[in-house]
């Protein structure tokens, strides 16, 4: 009889724990790890009382995969964060920088490929004094795609000291590229306009001179035919893009929002009224 | 002369091409007339449900999207609820042989037993043919077509763009609205939305 109990339990304390073992191992993993690695970072080494610093989600992607502008365009999503801060501190909101065209024939999506910096300004608490370490934290839901999709989910964290003056990290010139790639508002000397021309949207640049290969982004969905060509046209001082309407905007469209790309990889804020059909704009196509 | 020849070829080339490129009907057109076979071997031809409601739902297994409505058991209540009410509900698989989500009929049947699905009937459509005539998007991408065969809804199946099962139950479901609305006779709010899911894998 003892013998037996004896047998049960040493069985039990060598094969139990085997059992348990799994679970723990893959918690913390996903099947999207193997495609793309995020990871919390920011842009000086230390919070300095008062002072803004400026955080991001790196991802890095692994060739042929992909993740996705605020508007994804034809499919995918893009990613979400939601900011876990000390008592006082308020995150800004995410800054975009200009995505490229995934073509998918027929589909075309707007995104990232290889590596993106989503960069978000921190502001500290005013109460915060030198001293004790703050932890910021982020959860971040993402999609990444190649010809299927794998959804992510990540709780990052990142402790920073507290201190009178910072000095750059080790990422800083990753932010410093990223700001370049952000929309920045159209020069004083462009005459922006937009207006509805049967089956298009026509957007006229007045800039001056010529853009190598102007892209249209729009920020909202549901406005443009994502896959459409945008021919670009010459018009005195300037270009015009024609982009094809959606076939979901059931409403005349009152303001056009988004981002223009001009060759040289400058973006710039578009966010003008749409002017409907005219002769004038007739007389110049 | 020859000249003139050679372009007129290519211009009736190019508009060949571009018919048979995405359909552009848009919701309150008349939905394309398609015929497709079915998991069963049975052919449908939209026109047959001339009087009923018929709703189209996009559909690969293996989308996370896809996915989200189908283990928590979402879709396969909307297609019980609706069938059950007079409803034509047809689940169509456009991905191509070889791309995620294709199905021979006999998987498609095992998925549908092993889902409890309830569509009316799975059409099988790998040469994209009918995913092309409506510019089917995503999966999911839903139409409802009403009983004089318009087009009434055309767009994403909630208003909860992502694969979190949780967004289903707080989501406004876009094709129940649209059914309820049209049934009770009032204009649909919500006539076309983003669809949103991964993209239909067509062939190349």
């Amino acid at each position: 009889m003892l013998d037996r109990s004896v047998i049960r339990l040493v069985w039990f304390f060598s094969v139990g724990p085997v059992w348990l073992a799994p679970a723990t191992l893959t918690s913390a993993q996903s099947p999207a790890d193997q495609h793309v690695k995020v990871e919390l970072i920011s842009e000086q080494d230390a919070i300095v009382p008062h002072s803004k610093i400026w955080v991001g989600i790196r991802f890095d992607l692994q060739d042929e995969w992909h993740t996705y502008w605020v508007n994804p365009g034809d499919s995918g999503e893009p990613p979400r964060i939601e900011w876990e801060l000390p008592l006082g501190f308020q995150a800004g909101a995410i800054q975009w920088p200009y995505p490229v065209r995934l073509s998918t024939p027929p589909f075309v999506d707007f995104g990232y490929e290889h590596q993106v910096l989503l960069i978000a300004a921190v502001q500290p608490s005013q109460a915060l004094r030198e001293g004790v370490s703050q932890r910021i934290e982020a959860r971040v839901h993402y999609l990444v795609c190649r010809d299927v999709c794998i959804p992510g989910q990540k709780q990052l964290e990142l402790t920073l000291p507290v201190k009178s003056r910072a000095v750059a990290g080790s990422d800083v010139q990753l932010f410093e590229a990223t700001r370049r790639r952000l929309p920045q508002p159209a020069p004083e000397s462009w005459k922006i306009s937009a207006a509805s021309l049967g089956d298009d949207f026509v957007l006229n640049l007045i800039i001056g001179g010529s853009a190598g290969a102007p892209q249209f982004f729009p920020s909202e969905e549901e406005q443009i035919e994502n896959a459409a060509p945008q021919t670009a046209t010459t018009i005195p001082g300037g270009f015009r893009l024609h982009l094809k309407k959606s076939k979901h905007l059931l409403k005349p469209l009152s303001r056009l929002r988004g981002v223009l790309v001009v060759g040289s990889g400058k973006a710039y804020r578009v966010d003008v009224p749409v002017l409907p059909s005219s002769r004038n704009v007739h007389a110049q196509s | 002369m020859k000249q003139n020849l050679w372009w007129g070829l290519l211009v009736a080339l190019l508009l060949t091409c571009s018919i048979s490129a995405f359909a552009q009907q848009k919701v309150g057109d008349q939905a394309p007339e398609f015929q497709a076979t079915d998991s069963n071997g049975q052919t449908h031809k939209l026109s047959e449900y001339r009087g009923k409601f018929v709703v189209l739902e996009w559909h690969n297994n293996g989308c996370p999207y896809t996915r989200k409505h189908y283990e928590s058991g979402n879709m396969q209540r909307l297609q019980k609820e609706w069938t059950a009410r007079g409803v034509i509900w047809f689940t169509v698989i456009s991905s191509a042989p070889g791309q995620q989500g294709f199905v021979t009929a006999q998987q498609e049947n095992d998925y549908l037993k092993q889902m409890n699905g309830a569509p009316t009937a799975a059409l099988l459509d790998p040469q994209g043919d009918v995913g092309r005539l409506y510019s089917a998007k995503t999966t999911p991408h839903m139409f409802v077509i009403n009983p004089t065969g318009v087009l009434i809804y055309d767009g994403a199946i909630d208003s909860k763009a992502t694969t979190d099962q949780a967004d289903i139950a707080t989501a406004t479901n876009y094709v129940s609205q649209a059914l309820e609305e049209a049934m009770a006779g009032k204009p649909v709010t919500t006539p076309t939305s983003r669809p949103y899911g991964c993209s239909v894998k067509y062939a190349h």
